[in-house]
């Protein structure tokens, strides 16, 4: 399956759907020049929001945790992939499928780049996993974590009695429920396509950890990707009122040589009588058998199945 | 004479506020509360019931469990037609049924499907989290009013109010592509519910919803059944989402079928 049949592929399911919402989903409008204070440049944004963080004090819940309830919008991302994409990228002005060039959002390591064992790097950064499958999302899976704080609105809820933090997303009408109440995470043979998450507060941070991954999502449309033995460690800081400093550190050694850190910000969503709408996926889908027919594959993991 | 009258009078006040007391449910302090006051839902609910299967009177059949209904009375008041058309219905169930296309299953009948849900509660919104599809109702408590339709939504539209210790929810804006359960039961895109919340006790929720839908049944008509709480200490919901198992399904049969 080469890229060309990828994007006439996929050039007709965007005619087919004849609507708005991918395209006002995936295209960011450019980031304003400042962010909660700091630079829109992610590794200044994210040395700057930390010390913010420092001095900040955060609205509290009426039992006087951080309040990180309301909803929230993506600002530093792009859909296309996370190391960024470059002027030479041949997707750049492509007719069909138009990317467009814009820095990626991992800060460690510094070059930006996953840092890939040699096998993995040919299935992700747009090598098998972009050229054979279908990717997850467009199958009416959830963007998984991170990528479904990445794109799109949603919204966080602090339940009375703390023993949660939920997280809803608007895209495929995906929530996550995060325990608070320090209990363990289930087996290691039970595997969720948003994980397992487990939450506490290291002073004025929610720290997530996900575990029990099934590794069936992506971080981004290029299929880069984990496995389902990834450890994921999310810290989401208020570093105004209006302003979350979000970072996940991902851990996969099957996958990667090291550890490695993404961060972007999450703005508040000010528009009032703002709700999170209904979204319908795969209720009436279409275009999943013309793309089967194309010859992409669902994405059960394959590349790394049995690695 | 002026004593025994005021003593008949007192008995008279006593029985009566007892009575009502009996009407209003268990007394303040039986079931959990929130810091402001209202009865606290929260926790991981399940039915036990066969309505998924059929909501009304139904014998066994192969693979469904007999039950007795849950409708109020179990007579369901269809227009001629749509009755006609639940035969078809259930004729045809096997593909005809949106649960079997793997769609959302709608309301009320994802309250009562063999999978559990999570209740989470702000003072501004009650939120239904389902194991089933990853589905969620946000039940909004804080005045606000429906939006403007007309919308289809495949759960709908709820708006919800504390009316004493049960949560009144007023649900509108429905696709008229969901069933009731697995026999055929239906409405239209004008269904109209009203659900009544009331924890009668710690570990039981007393679930009740009034259907109402002019285009499909004659007059309103009503479902109930008690939601229980999970107490397994390791309970916690996960996932089980019909799309992605039937797109598993599908390659596992193609795999097989050279």
């Amino acid at each position: 399956m080469n890229a060309e049949w990828r994007r006439a592929a996929l050039g007709l399911i965007v005619t087919l759907m004849a609507s708005a919402t991918i395209g006002d989903a995936q295209i960011p409008p450019p980031p304003p020049s400042s962010i909660g204070g700091c630079s829109n440049e992610v590794a200044s944004f994210h040395t700057c929001a930390l010390q913010k963080a420092r001095t900040f004090t955060p609205p509290r819940t009426q039992s006087g945790k951080p309040n990180l309830q309301g909803y929230w919008r993506s600002l530093l991302t792009q859909p296309f992939s996370i190391e960024g994409v470059k002027g030479d990228e041949p997707l750049v002005g492509d007719l069909v499928m138009p990317w467009e060039v814009a820095p990626g959002m991992i800060v460690d390591p510094p070059d930006g780049r996953i840092p890939y064992q040699p096998w993995a790097a040919a299935v992700g950064r747009r090598g098998v996993n972009f050229e054979k499958f279908i990717d997850p999302r467009t199958a009416c899976g959830p963007g998984g974590v991170p990528r479904l704080a990445l794109q799109d609105v949603n919204q966080i809820i602090q339940p009375t009695g703390d023993g949660h933090v939920v997280w809803l997303f608007e895209d495929h009408h995906i929530n996550r429920v995060i325990a608070m109440d320090g209990g363990p995470a289930p087996g290691p043979d039970i595997k969720l396509r948003v994980g397992h998450s487990r939450g506490r507060w290291d002073g004025n941070t929610l720290v997530v950890d996900v575990t029990n991954l099934n590794g069936f999502t992506w971080f981004d449309d290029s299929g880069n990707f984990y496995t389902d033995t990834a450890h994921l460690v999310e810290r989401l800081t208020l570093i105004d009122a209006d302003t979350i400093h979000y970072e996940v550190t991902v851990e996969d050694p099957r996958t990667y040589t090291r550890p490695w850190k993404l961060v972007w910000a999450l703005v508040r969503e000010k528009t009032p009588g703002f709700e999170l709408l209904e979204e319908a996926c795969w209720e009436g889908e279409r275009d999943l058998p013309l793309i089967r027919e194309q010859g992409f594959q669902y994405y059960f993991g394959e590349p790394w199945q049995g690695r | 004479m002026r004593y025994a009258l005021t003593g008949a009078a007192l008995l008279t006040a006593l029985l009566f506020s007892a009575c009502r007391g009996a009407e209003q449910g268990p007394p303040q302090g039986a079931v959990p509360r929130t810091p402001d006051g209202k009865p606290d839902l929260q926790g991981i609910w399940q039915a036990m019931t066969t309505a998924a299967h059929d909501i009304q009177d139904h014998h066994a059949r192969l693979g469904v469990p007999p039950g007795q209904g849950v409708v109020d009375g179990n007579t369901i008041p269809y227009q001629p037609w749509a009755l006609e058309k639940t035969r078809q219905n259930f004729a045809t169930r096997a593909t005809a049924d949106p649960e079997a296309k793997g769609y959302m299953p709608g309301v009320p009948r994802i309250m009562y499907m063999a999978f559990p849900f999570q209740v989470f509660q702000t003072p501004e919104h009650v939120t239904l989290v389902f194991e089933y599809a990853g589905a969620n109702r946000i039940l909004y408590t804080n005045g606000t009013p429906h939006p403007r339709g007309p919308i289809t939504w495949w759960l709908g539209d709820s708006r919800g109010r504390w009316e004493s210790d049960t949560l009144v929810v007023d649900v509108v804006h429905f696709t008229d592509q969901t069933w009731f359960d697995r026999a055929g039961n239906f409405h239209s895109d004008v269904l109209h519910l009203v659900e009544r919340y009331t924890l009668v006790g710690p570990d039981h929720l007393q679930y009740e919803v009034t259907v109402e839908d002019p285009k499909v049944f004659t007059r309103p008509w009503k479902m109930s059944l008690p939601l229980y709480r999970r107490k397994e200490a390791n309970v916690r919901l996960l996932e089980y989402v019909p799309s992605f198992l039937m797109q598993q399904d599908e390659v596992e049969r193609e795999r097989q079928t050279p």
